[in-house]
């Protein structure tokens, strides 16, 4: 099936900043593809260009298989909700939803009924009288997701619409979003910083850094996969290390020093030739405390408690681990009896398998 | 501690002792003291105004008479050249309102959105240089670009057509008001469009809308508040302005202030023009009421409703 949404090489430079380097990527239809990286890493950039509101400087992009490179934003059947949802003040929700009808010159009998279907899809059905600033966050959140919706078009994009939001406002908005998104099996683009976001709404991930794709996967690829450095740590809670290889053995089994400490690891991506410098990384949740007794783990290290931060559902250790070079490890655990029992300070003994520590060829 | 901090807690004891934080309440009618005491000034100027305009000139001692007559108001009413003044007046005030917002949205417009540094600045300076320049000067500046050897004159001489007639007619003092109107316009209105997220243009033209649309139906809209506000001002400064139509209409087309200055400074008759006073400001308040009940309460923005 021909994607919906094509990007090939697409760059946007701002006078001597490269905002967007060489972006490709494509969406299939009715999937939820999400953008995500830190602030100034050009997804926004990448969104305005689909949108329309950017003409890329070089590379191409096409919807449905026209290029639009220069096809001005109200000649494109595109949906946008703003960072700030920009609802129109002086119209009433109503007016609103029923604004990209007349200006898309739709026969003007069916729009009230169109009006009142997104009503009721967004769950505003009898709100549609209210101006915005009479309605809370998260009607206007609907409200701008109607009118972005209403008219039917190919492609919907979200411009980190829930970043305004409240934390248990965003989580519920998210699960809202996905189930509107997926009733209406509409093509979504969404740009977010929140890795959570980009987890819990997507079909598939692009993880962008510097103007530059760092990898694009399904959620649950990117993040037992990470292709690099910086996306094993922006996703999750995330250890690095620095480290040499000593050994390569067969299927990506490998041994890194790390410190005086040798590791049994995994490699991940680019083959790992022995001597080399490379990153090592392990999430939180895969290291364990010894302490309570965890036997036949590949990796044993002894570490000291320096934080112990209680979050509810679970505590978080900072360790450090003289044998790995004063490094500072993290690590989670959920059960209760160790969380009575180890203190700060403390000694402990840490363990994890070797499959769970990934390690990445050192990026020039 | 800092010096800066040990300053700082001196004042705040100072104050402490002199306002004590019962009186907090009273602050901010405190500060409101000026403002209320110039306007009750005004207040009663006008009220000597009115009590003037009610006594009739006592032409053997060319003084007021002491009893009460509306004799002035009857003047104003009889001799048609007031009445003509006025709607002169008027009709001037409104060409140069509706004149000057025309040309002041785009420039305010162009002035809030331009992404081009230079051209910003460029604009902050021209749109701040004529304040520099005062009413009169700039009246006088307009004689000798328009005048009949003047600049604009020696151009078309010089290219072979005929010498015009630029000055001492209606069109010209109201070229002269609507450049003089122009930066208080403008600065009136940026604001206004300030407040105007680009999103919400970039969110019609998103929903299909082509730019003239979305000036239409979003940026019009949003930005009426300011441009009412802008026009009240403007309307009620032209229609008190006395030095354009005095200068460049060179006595043919007097507004009504120079009706009002001959009356008193003139033919010596304060109570006449006293009465012309009453008249103006009745007419100017009667007509920026009627504007504001028309628009809306809404209107500056004052209410603060739009978000």
């Amino acid at each position: 099936m021909n994607p919906v949404v094509e990007l090939t090489r697409v760059s946007k430079t701002f006078g001597d900043i490269r905002a967007v380097s060489e972006a490709s990527l494509s969406v299939a239809r009715g999937d939820f593809l999400t953008v995500v990286g830190p602030s100034g890493c050009g997804k926004t950039t990448l969104l305005r260009m689909i949108a329309g509101f950017e003409t890329p400087s070089s590379g191409e992009i096409r919807i449905n298989g026209d290029r639009v490179d220069v096809v001005p934003p109200y000649r494109r059947s595109i949906g946008m909700v703003f960072q700030k949802l920009a609802l129109f003040p002086h119209m009433t929700a109503a007016q609103n939803i029923a604004y990209p009808l007349k200006m898309r010159r739709f026969a003007p009998r069916v729009i009230p009924g169109l009006v009142k279907q997104y009503l009721e899809l967004v769950q505003l059905g009898g709100l549609g009288d209210r101006r915005p600033h009479e309605l809370s966050g998260g009607q206007q959140q609907r409200v701008a997701i109607a009118r972005a919706l209403v008219f039917s078009p190919d492609l919907l994009l979200l411009d980190e619409p829930l970043s305004a939001l409240d934390r248990k406002l965003r989580e519920e908005m998210q699960l809202e979003f996905r189930r509107i998104q997926r009733e209406l099996a509409v093509t979504t683009i969404n740009v977010t910083h929140d890795q959570r976001e980009a987890l819990v709404m997507s079909d598939q991930i692009v993880v962008m850094d510097q103007g530059v794709i760092q990898q694009a996967a399904t959620p649950q690829a990117l993040y037992r996969q990470p292709a690099n450095r910086f996306v094993a740590h922006f996703l999750g809670v995330t250890t690095l290390l620095d480290g040499r290889v000593v050994r390569v053995g067969d299927d990506g089994d490998v041994a890194v020093q790390v410190g005086d400490t040798v590791l049994q690891a995994r490699g991940v991506g680019q083959a790992l030739v022995t001597g080399a410098p490379v990153d090592c990384a392990i999430r939180a949740e895969r290291i364990g405390m010894a302490a309570h007794g965890q036997p036949g783990l590949d990796n044993t290290v002894d570490g000291v408690v320096l934080q112990r931060i209680f979050e509810g559902d679970r505590v978080v250790y900072v360790v450090r681990v003289p044998a790995l070079g004063d490094a500072v490890l993290s690590l989670f655990d959920r059960d209760a009896d160790v969380h009575e029992t180890t203190t700060e300070g403390q000694s402990v003994r840490l363990a994890w398998q070797a499959r769970d520590l990934m390690v990445f060829a050192k990026q020039t | 501690m800092p010096l800066t901090w040990r300053f700082l807690d001196t004042i705040e004891a100072l104050v402490a002792a002199l306002w004590p934080a019962r009186w907090r309440g009273a602050t901010g009618w405190a500060f409101l003291m000026p403002a209320l005491l110039l306007v009750g000034v005004l207040v009663i100027g006008l009220g000597y105004m009115l009590e003037y305009s009610l006594h009739e000139l006592n032409l053997a001692t060319y003084r007021l008479r002491d009893e009460y007559a509306l004799t002035n108001y009857a003047t104003f009413l009889n001799r048609p050249v007031y009445g003509t003044v006025l709607w002169r007046t008027v009709l001037g005030s409104v060409l140069v309102t509706g004149i000057t917002l025309l040309l002041a949205f785009p420039y305010a417009y162009v002035l809030v959105r331009t992404r081009v540094p230079w051209v910003r600045k460029a604009l902050l300076v021209t749109l701040f240089l004529p304040f520099f320049i005062g009413q009169v000067v700039r009246a006088y500046g307009w004689l000798i670009v328009l005048g009949r050897e003047g600049l604009v004159n020696s151009l078309l001489t010089g290219l072979g057509l005929p010498a015009q007639d630029l000055l001492f007619h209606f069109p010209a003092v109201i070229f002269g008001l609507v450049q003089y109107m122009l930066p208080f316009a403008i600065l009136l209105i940026v604001p206004a469009i300030t407040a105007i997220p680009e999103d919400m243009e970039r969110a019609s033209e998103s929903l299909g809308a082509p730019w003239p649309a979305t000036f239409r139906h979003v940026v019009l809209p949003m930005a009426w508040p300011g441009l009412i506000g802008a026009g009240v001002v403007v309307f009620t400064l032209t229609m008190t302005d006395f030095a354009m139509p005095e200068i460049l209409g060179g006595g043919t087309t007097d507004f009504f202030a120079s009706a009002i200055y001959d009356s008193f400074f003139q033919i010596s008759n304060p109570g006449l023009g006293a009465a012309l006073s009453m008249v103006l400001v009745t007419l100017g308040s009667l007509i920026v009421a009627a504007v504001f009940a028309l628009a809306g309460p809404g209107t500056l923005g004052i209410r603060g409703a739009r978000t």
